[in-house]
């Protein structure tokens, strides 16, 4: 048991005793009530429990809560509330960027990490001119996309969803 | 998950003398996108203590040195994608880290724990071996500098006694910007175990191939040099049949086995395939007088 301070959606958590094999994920979900972040393989490929820590994505499923003594940590519950929601949550309202919906919240995280890689100007594997700003198309945001997996298959709506959010045409 | 202690190193020193203390019983935490997976599904009993070294700084970072590119083994597959000084003198690495997992994982996973895991279908692997990486070990009785193909032993073994760990990675000084290539082949273009991934580097000043060096993952015990394919290669004139022929010879030096991905033909098919790819890529990145610069 340990004791684990960190800032969730903005909001400083103290966990008083937290037992060490707790995970990010399972620390949100359970400790906090947080469960708009989802569980879906449990080991790092589904993307469904994607959250932003310090403004970088990963999979909470695969990083121990006490890793996290400290961190800044954005779930789905931080991005927008249904009374006013995140220009990225709106987006896949309108795209109709889900079917079953146990996946969105994990990409909705990626994707507004996407846009604010490719704003920084981090390049990806598709990207040929690591010089130069990336472009925007569909191959660089599926490419960004490709550790959210969707089994309804609404990819199309979702790359639909965050070209809009970009403001380009994907 | 079983229970297990935790404790989060300070320093090297600290997490060394934990793992001294602690022995076979210790499992290092760096990403935890290995260990983690590990913890949760496998078979064996749990460590006695995990030794949480995600946050000791020594261990984090790129940097130029007199000795050359030093890389921290917590470092990210993310932080090596974003680096301009690895895009700039070692964009091979950038292209391997770019193909490992996915984009959450790379923000997770380190090149320490990918080198450590020492899965023989390491992605970072092939590219540092083909630069001659070197990698320096901590331990109870001071450190030591090895050549990175010394730390492989073994499917998921390397040559690390208890209470030794990984610090960093070095690739020396004289390698940097030699033309280098990477190649992975897996079943999807994301989120896939390489089949065969391969690395090629050589010098090409005058038209002529020198110091090539060729590595393979994912048809061997480990991430393995092909001596003979890069013999021939020595001194050779650049052509395209040369490289088609590295490639021929070096399927011949490979010791694929067949499994559920692939058969053991297919894999040594794929080597030829991506040898000849990475020299044709590391001949698209060869400019003129590049040695002579980089000295």
């Amino acid at each position: 048991m340990m004791k684990l301070s960190f800032e969730v959606n903005g909001t400083p958590c103290d966990l008083a005793e937290i037992d060490t094999r707790t995970t990010l994920l399972d620390a949100l979900r359970e400790h906090l009530r947080l469960t708009g972040t989802k569980k879906g393989c449990d080991h790092g490929q589904c993307g469904a429990c994607t959250v932003l820590v310090n403004g970088t994505r990963i999979n909470s499923c695969l990083s121990l809560a006490v890793q996290h003594h400290g961190d800044r940590i954005t779930t789905i519950e931080g991005l927008g509330t249904p009374g006013a929601l995140h220009p990225m949550q709106a987006a896949f309202v309108r795209h109709d960027g889900y079917q079953c919906g146990y996946c969105t919240p994990g990409q909705i995280c990626s994707a507004v990490a996407v846009l604010a890689e490719i704003e920084a100007g981090v390049p990806s594997h598709v990207t040929a001119d690591l010089g130069a700003a990336p472009p925007l198309t569909n191959l660089e945001i599926r490419e960004r996309m490709s550790g959210n997996i969707c089994r309804c298959g609404a990819y199309s709506n979702i790359v639909d969803a965050m070209a809009e959010v970009a403001g380009v045409k994907a | 998950m079983k229970p297990f202690g935790y404790v989060a190193a300070k320093d090297c020193e600290h997490a060394v003398a934990l793992l001294a203390q602690y022995g076979k019983g210790a499992r290092v935490l760096a990403g935890g996108t290995d260990l983690l997976a590990d913890l949760k599904f496998s078979p064996h009993p749990p460590p006695e203590v995990v030794v949480d070294v995600s946050r000791v700084k020594e261990m984090k970072g790129i940097s130029l040195t007199d000795a050359g590119l030093r890389i921290g083994a917590i470092t990210t597959h993310g932080e090596i994608i974003e680096s301009s000084v690895v895009q700039q003198v070692m964009p091979a690495l950038a292209d391997a880290a770019g193909v490992i997992g996915a984009h959450q994982t790379r923000n997770l996973g380190t090149l320490g724990g990918n080198l450590m895991t020492c899965v023989p279908s390491m992605d970072s692997g092939p590219t540092l071996l083909a630069l001659d990486a070197q990698v320096t070990i901590a331990g109870p009785a001071g450190r030591r500098t090895i050549p990175l193909s010394e730390l492989f032993v073994g499917p998921r073994r390397t040559s690390l006694q208890p209470g030794e760990l990984l610090v960093d990675v070095l690739v020396p000084k004289e390698n940097l910007n030699k033309p280098t290539g990477f190649q992975k082949f897996g079943l999807r273009k994301g989120q896939a175990l390489a089949l065969v991934n391969a690395a090629a580097s050589a010098w090409m000043n005058d038209g002529l191939f020198s110091e090539p060096r060729i590595a393979l993952g994912a048809v061997a015990p480990v991430v393995i040099r092909a001596p003979k394919a890069e013999a021939y290669l020595a001194g050779r004139p650049v052509s395209e049949e040369a490289m088609a022929e590295a490639g021929r010879i070096a399927a011949t030096e490979a010791k694929p086995i067949t499994d559920f991905r692939a058969s053991a033909e297919y894999r040594r098919d794929l080597v030829a395939v991506l040898v000849k790819r990475c020299l044709v890529a590391a001949l698209g990145r060869a400019t003129p007088n590049q040695k002579e610069l980089a000295s």
